[in-house]
């Protein structure tokens, strides 16, 4: 036991000593505002003390050198599943589903395995932030935001939860079983839809009872942890992340929310384009899902999905990007890339990478952008992080310099020795 | 020896016109006769006796004892024939071993009592060929014949005299025959059976061998390679029988040997090219149904000299469909082009005969063949593409498909031109038996003419 003690102290001084530094000479994008080239980056504390071409520098600070580099803000992915899950196909790796459709009281943080391998593959490339969700059933549980960082799942917590999730049900005739033959009558489709939708309005109204019984304080009143999860979404503090492919399911999901007085975040709108103005007009931010993706429809045009971003920005509707996976998340930032290409300002995508998740969730006081006071996630790179070539030096999370070593360069290593 | 067989025969005769109790002799006279082998005799009368035409043409004399139909105005062709059906097979006819998936391709009600067929035993999963899982070929048409069908006089009040009707369930799913639509017992029913072995693609699902097209395919293939060896060993065992080891008999070899002809699903164009190169392979005397994308490989259709049954039901939307759901180009084009193809067929000199594919409404069934005279097919190709082709491709031309003397005496007698809207068929004539169609029944919108499923690939 003192042993352990011991060691948290060490563990402690030894932060304590390295989240604290200055950082000299490489070209700063703080995304909210101008590159600073030749630029100065002091942190302190983990958090980011001063930032531009000179700053003061106390005494005795430890100094790293980063000419030629440039160093952005860490970048966030705002739909994983990191932590939950591991190998998709083992059953007892995946920790993402639990049975029954209303499941609010689940907190995706507590299952984060800290010691997944797709943490370090994912923060190799860039990406220290990212919002790992439960899935399955109808209100599937609270996201969670972590950090890709940590010896325990407290560690890595940025904020949970940080949504509540929610499957909007959908009319769906497309069979997917193997062995389908045609698609399901849309008679019956509907019918099933409209019973889940009844049970999901019918599990707000209960969740609203059960809101103004404790307001009462009656004395039957009973705890239920389902009920407790649901007020602060009832609150309007917590944004309920609703996932909604097709237009139909993103206008009701709409409605829905407004009818809910629920604060909405739409998640894998891939048909949001066709709604682009109400989106614009509500307000309602978009998670998008991968932009390396095939159409939805066979006669769309190839580029459909690489041209979505671009056309969100063109109405003004605030997004931002996700993998909505755990293998793949390092990929995220040529997702943002791939936008580039088909009309997204190279501004915009960085931003939906950094900026608007930190604003989406919340959570922009600390993250999002290279600004005084808020916490030093940083990476440091030889260029820009959207193009593959580009090797990411060294990540900051906090402050804290972390170890880019990972599964994909192990095995590089070793296949690269064979003869 | 001669002469007592002669009086055999005559005695015989005697006793079926004793059984046909009511006049077996008519005479429809001054009718506009629709021949299909030959010209269209403008004002013609058709003699009938004893189930066979007896005479046609434009001054014939009429018999004494003959019940003469006027028939000025009216319009006589030969009956229709539905060349790929279920018409008289009791649904639950070919449940039989086995772990085949149900696929109703119709949604009649199952006609009252059948005669059941031999059933085995529910048998384990098949886990390869040797279980000849799917197999019925020993499951005759003919044997299972239901003349209580209700829906033999709906097809027949549509003008349909005839159907080559098979056994419906599995990959092999057994030996059709052609049947006539009239008569009292199953017996007198049939005209020639076998008529063809009906081959499906159906897979079993995951739990049973074929659970794969690949797997249906390699299996049907399989089937046909064993079927050939058996032949061989009971030749050998036949001329040796002292001498070589005696071959187990295996049923479902004996019916696919004793098919004179197969039938192949074949839809779309690459299914189609599949078909052909399927039976050439395997040296099958084939006929492939389906046939909605023909047109788009008729000159290959044409060099292969395979026949073609193309289904009436024509691909269409589910009226059960979502309405906000958006179809592919390809599926619309499907759809568009596919009442065309009996046009191209006949164009590229394509032997094609239809199929109700459960149209057998009047309603229906007009509504569907206007769908291909409307894409160019000629009325007189329509009209042959239901009886004499499909009489043809059967093998029973020299009985049926025709208005010629010594055919049976499958006959209709409409009010105008088949296939129009207004046109009433007035009498049909099944085995020379005299028949009035039912009043068409109110139309009922979303029973049964469900479009056929499309499974788009």
């Amino acid at each position: 036991m003192r042993e352990l003690f011991v060691c948290l102290v060490c563990v402690a001084s030894l932060a304590a000593a390295d989240n604290t530094f200055l950082l000299r000479g490489a070209t700063i994008h703080p995304v909210s505002g101008p590159e600073i080239r030749d630029g100065m980056l002091l942190v302190k504390d983990g958090v980011i003390a001063e930032v531009g071409t000179k700053v003061a520098v106390p005494r005795g600070v430890r100094v790293i050198e980063a000419r030629g580099l440039h160093v952005y803000p860490g970048l966030i992915d705002s739909g994983t599943q990191l932590g939950l899950a591991e190998i998709s196909s083992v059953r007892e790796t995946v920790d993402t589903t639990e049975i029954g459709d209303f499941n609010p009281q689940l907190r995706a943080i507590i299952a984060v395995h800290p010691a997944s391998e797709h943490i370090p593959v994912t923060r190799a490339n860039g990406i220290t932030t990212a919002v790992t969700l439960p899935s399955g059933g109808i209100i599937s549980g609270q996201g969670a935001l972590i950090h890709l960082d940590g010896w325990t799942w407290e560690q890595m917590q940025v904020q949970a939860p940080v949504c509540m999730v929610l499957q909007f049900p959908v009319i769906q005739t497309r069979q997917e079983r193997p062995g389908a033959r045609g698609p399901r009558p849309f008679s019956e489709a509907k019918r099933d839809y409209e019973r889940r939708l009844q049970q999901l309005r019918e599990f707000f109204e209960q969740a609203r009872r059960y809101q103004k019984a404790k307001l009462a304080g009656s004395p039957e009143f009973r705890t239920d942890a389902r009920m407790e999860a649901m007020l602060p979404v009832l609150e309007g503090k917590l944004p309920v992340l609703v996932h909604a492919v097709r237009e139909r399911a993103i206008r009701e999901a709409i409605a829905f929310a407004e009818s809910q007085k629920i604060r909405l975040v739409l998640a894998e709108a891939r048909e949001a384009w066709k709604v682009a103005d109400l989106l614009k007009q509500k307000n309602i931010p978009v998670i998008l899902g991968p932009t390396l993706e095939l159409p939805l429809e066979e006669d769309d045009p190839y580029d459909k999905a690489y041209t979505l971003p671009a056309e969100l920005h063109r109405a003004g509707v605030k997004f931002a990007f996700a993998s909505f996976s755990t293998s793949f998340a390092r990929n995220l930032p040529y997702q943002a890339a791939m936008a580039v290409a088909f009309g997204l300002p190279y501004e915009e995508a960085l931003k939906a990478l950094t900026l608007y998740p930190a604003q989406i969730w919340g959570v922009s006081d600390k993250l999002g952008s290279i600004e005084k006071g808020k916490w030093a996630d940083l990476i440091v790179t030889d260029g820009d992080p959207l193009e593959t070539r580009t090797q990411i030096k060294r990540v900051f999370i906090q402050g804290r310099e972390v170890d880019l070593s990972n599964k994909h360069l192990r095995l590089y290593e070793i296949y690269s020795r064979r003869p | 020896m001669r002469r007592i067989s002669r009086w055999a025969i005559m005695w015989i005769a005697a006793v079926l016109c004793v059984r046909a109790a009511p006049p077996s002799v008519f005479a429809i006279r001054g009718a506009r006769v629709v021949t299909v082998s030959g010209p269209v005799i403008e004002k013609g009368t058709v003699v009938i006796r004893d189930g066979l035409i007896a005479d046609v043409g434009a001054s014939v004399p009429i018999p004494a004892d003959a019940w003469v139909i006027e028939a000025e105005g009216l319009t006589v062709y030969p009956g229709l024939i539905d060349a790929l059906s279920s018409l008289g097979m009791p649904e639950a006819a070919a449940q039989t071993a086995g772990t085949v998936r149900a696929t109703s391709r119709s949604q009649q009600p199952a006609p009252a009592p059948a005669p059941t067929p031999p059933q085995t035993p529910e048998a384990k999963p098949a886990q390869g060929p040797e279980d000849r899982p799917s197999n019925t070929s020993w499951l005759r048409a003919a044997d299972l014949i239901t003349p209580g069908d209700s829906r033999l006089e709906t097809a027949r009040s549509a003008g349909f005299t005839a159907a080559v009707t098979f056994p419906q369930r599995g990959i092999f799913a057994g030996q059709g025959a052609v049947i006539a639509l009239g008569g009292e017992r199953a017996g007198e029913m049939v005209i020639a059976a076998p008529a063809g072995l009906y081959l499906t693609l159906t897979t079993a699902g995951f739990t049973s061998f074929p659970g794969s097209l690949m797997g249906v395919l390699a299996y049907i293939r399989q089937v046909y390679l064993d079927a050939e060896h058996y032949r061989l060993a009971k030749e050998l065992y036949a001329r040796h029988p002292a001498s070589v080891p005696r071959p187990a008999y295996d049923r479902a070899l004996e019916g696919v040997l004793e098919a004179p002809r197969v039938l192949l699903p074949a839809s779309r164009a690459v299914e189609i090219d599949r078909m052909l190169r399927f039976a050439a392979e395997l040296k099958l005397n084939a006929v492939l149904y389906g046939g909605h994308e023909a047109h788009r490989v008729a000159a290959l259709l044409k060099k292969s000299g395979v026949p073609v049954l193309v289904s009436l039901r024509w691909p269409e939307r589910s009226r059960d469909a979502d309405p906000e759901q958006v179809e592919s180009l390809r599926v619309l084009e499907f759809r568009e082009m596919a009442p065309s193809t009996p046009a191209a067929l006949a164009k590229e000199g394509v032997r094609f005969a239809f199929y109700a594919d459960g149209l057998w409404s009047q309603r229906e069934l007009v509504r569907a063949v206007r769908r291909a005279l409307e894409a160019g097919l000629s009325q007189a190709d329509a009209v042959r593409a239901f009886t004499l082709s499909a009489a043809e491709i059967y093998g029973v031309a020299d009985r049926l498909g025709s208005i010629e003397k010594g055919k049976i005496a499958n006959l209709i007698v409409t009010d105008g031109e088949l296939f129009q809207e207004k046109t009433r068929v007035k009498y049909v004539f099944v085995d020379g038996r005299k028949y009035e169609p039912l009043p068409e029944a109110p139309p009922e919108e979303g029973g049964r003419a469900e479009p056929s499923e499309e499974v788009v690939q």
